[in-house]
């Protein structure tokens, strides 16, 4: 009987490779929002200081906002949908790396997607999964590992494109609010162009 | 790199959209409609205990199409039901499942009336041997697997990465997810299809079990080291016309030494109705050998 040797590398660990490379793109654009002893994630929408989470994250007016980067600022919330579970806030710095948005309308059950964010006390924590099924309603479920620190976050397609705010945790699925339904929610508040 | 990753994502979708194809709807299943496998044109498979009590239900087809759907034959014991409709729907590709390995990718594939397809992705954890539900209905093998269950799930397949189909999703405990085979869910359609239900073995007898004193086994020359008491044996049954009475202990079964009331599952297999087994009891201090004529265990009246 000879020790256990380690199979080769099969295809596996390349698709293992593929989410590590671009979970450090991700992270460029997820923040840390903290208040008090309360913390999620939000994501940064659009590179001249607009940061989108939940509503339940961004419960008070002024909260502590960090980058990747280290970088740590003070974001204001211009506006809160609770139905919706969203928030906007703004920070006072400019040229911030933006995430890219796809509509949430057209991904498909199946489809692999990440979530980046601050579970415990795990900085850009990754996790992965499937979407679980695409709904009529404002919500993308997702076969995923979420927890309460990913609150805000974002959930990524396979290239990385947001299409959606992690949300809550429903029987083991992630649920996390459209990317159509952000974008509906600044336009309902006149922030879709650039503020 | 990410090119890979997104490839690896379309195709997971395509398997979800392939094997999609022949999931079906059944709305009045479970508490907020279950799904079920289209197995034959015309001929859908889905979790029996989902729609116990009903003959008619409606489905919703991988088309989108709403349909009756008639109720043609159900077995509790593997928790299948099959489902019999007047449209068209493309059959289910099946997996060869004996190729099914240890960590290998699977998707548990669902329809949710119609909204469409759900689904959640997982690995088989374990694999092994036969083993038998509560009812004593025998599976033709386990395959263990780390999967989220999602509402409606049941009655769904479990597919490969290929879309190809391993088993029928149901519930077990503990919101476990359970594979019932292909090659059980083929044996069992087979036989429902012939004879409208599945034929279990039935001796007419209570048991219990009981230990056996070392005195009792060493007198009698057996290993086993529990019998099954006889506790009531029922008029006019295979127990009564082969003489068994209250107060035996059954120790064998075609030589075979019983265990627990489980041992008698085995014996009790449909292919053994109508046989004759040679059964070892226990009668005041002595060993008798009977011959049983398995009957057939009548249908529950409802």
């Amino acid at each position: 009987m000879i020790g256990a040797v380690n199979p080769a590398p099969s295809a596996g660990i390349s698709i293992g490779n593929a989410i590590s490379s671009i979970a450090e793109w991700l992270r460029q654009f997820t923040v840390r929002i903290s208040s008090g002893n309360s913390h999620g994630s939000g994501v940064i929408w659009r590179s001249e200081g607009l940061i989108v989470t939940n509503a339940h994250v961004a419960h008070s007016q002024v909260h502590d906002v960090e980058f990747a980067n280290g970088t740590k600022t003070q974001g204001w919330v211009l506006a809160r949908d609770r139905e919706c579970d969203l928030a906007v806030m703004a920070v006072n710095l400019g040229g911030l790396p933006a995430a890219a948005v796809r509509s949430s309308a057209n991904i498909r059950a199946g489809e692999l997607v990440i979530a980046v964010g601050n579970p415990w006390d795990g900085e850009g924590a990754v996790s992965a999964g499937i979407v679980h099924r695409p709904t009529n309603k404002p919500w993308v479920v997702a076969d995923i590992r979420l927890a309460p620190g990913n609150s805000g976050g974002p959930l990524t397609d396979a290239e990385g494109n947001v299409v959606g705010i992690n949300s809550m945790i429903v029987n083991g699925l992630g649920v996390a609010v459209g990317s159509d339904s952000v974008e509906a929610f600044l336009r309902r508040i006149h922030l879709a162009e650039a503020v | 790199m990410t090119s890979s990753l997104v490839e690896f994502s379309n195709n997971l979708a395509d398997t979800v959209e392939r094997a999609g194809a022949s999931v079906i709807a059944v709305l009045e299943g479970g508490r907020e409609g279950v799904s079920g496998t289209v197995w034959r044109d015309g001929l859908a498979v889905t979790a029996e205990h989902t729609i116990r009590g009903r003959e008619e239900i409606t489905i919703i087809l991988p088309s989108g199409e709403r349909s009756s759907a008639k109720v043609t034959g159900r077995d509790p014991g593997t928790d299948i039901a099959l489902l019999k409709f007047e449209k068209h729907a493309v059959p289910a590709t099946l997996a060869d499942e004996s190729l099914s390995r240890v960590g290998e990718v699977v998707l548990a594939v669902g329809r949710r009336g119609t909204e469409g397809l759900a689904t959640t992705h997982g690995i088989v954890s374990a694999i092994s041997g036969p083993w038998r539900t509560w009812q004593g209905a025998r599976i033709d093998r386990w395959l263990r697997l780390d999967l989220t269950p999602f509402t409606g799930f049941s009655g769904g397949p479990i597919v490969t990465a290929r879309g190809e189909v391993l088993g029928i999703a149901t519930s077990g405990p503990r919101r476990s997810v359970v594979t019932i085979p292909c090659s059980t869910v083929a044996r069992v359609a087979d036989q429902l299809l012939h004879r409208g239900r599945i034929a279990r073995g039935y001796l007419g007898v209570g048991v219990q079990p009981v230990a056996l004193p070392e005195s009792a086994r060493q007198a009698l020359g057996t290993e086993a080291a529990h019998g099954l008491l006889v506790i009531t044996v029922e008029p006019g049954s295979s127990a009564t016309n082969a003489n068994i009475l209250i107060g035996d202990i059954i120790v064998a079964i075609e030589g075979t030494p019983v265990r627990s009331v489980r041992s008698l599952h085995n014996a009790l297999d449909p292919e053994n109705v109508g046989k004759a087994l040679t059964i070892e009891l226990l009668r005041a201090g002595k060993l008798h050998k009977v011959s049983v004529t398995v009957g057939e265990r009548p249908e529950r009246s409802s």
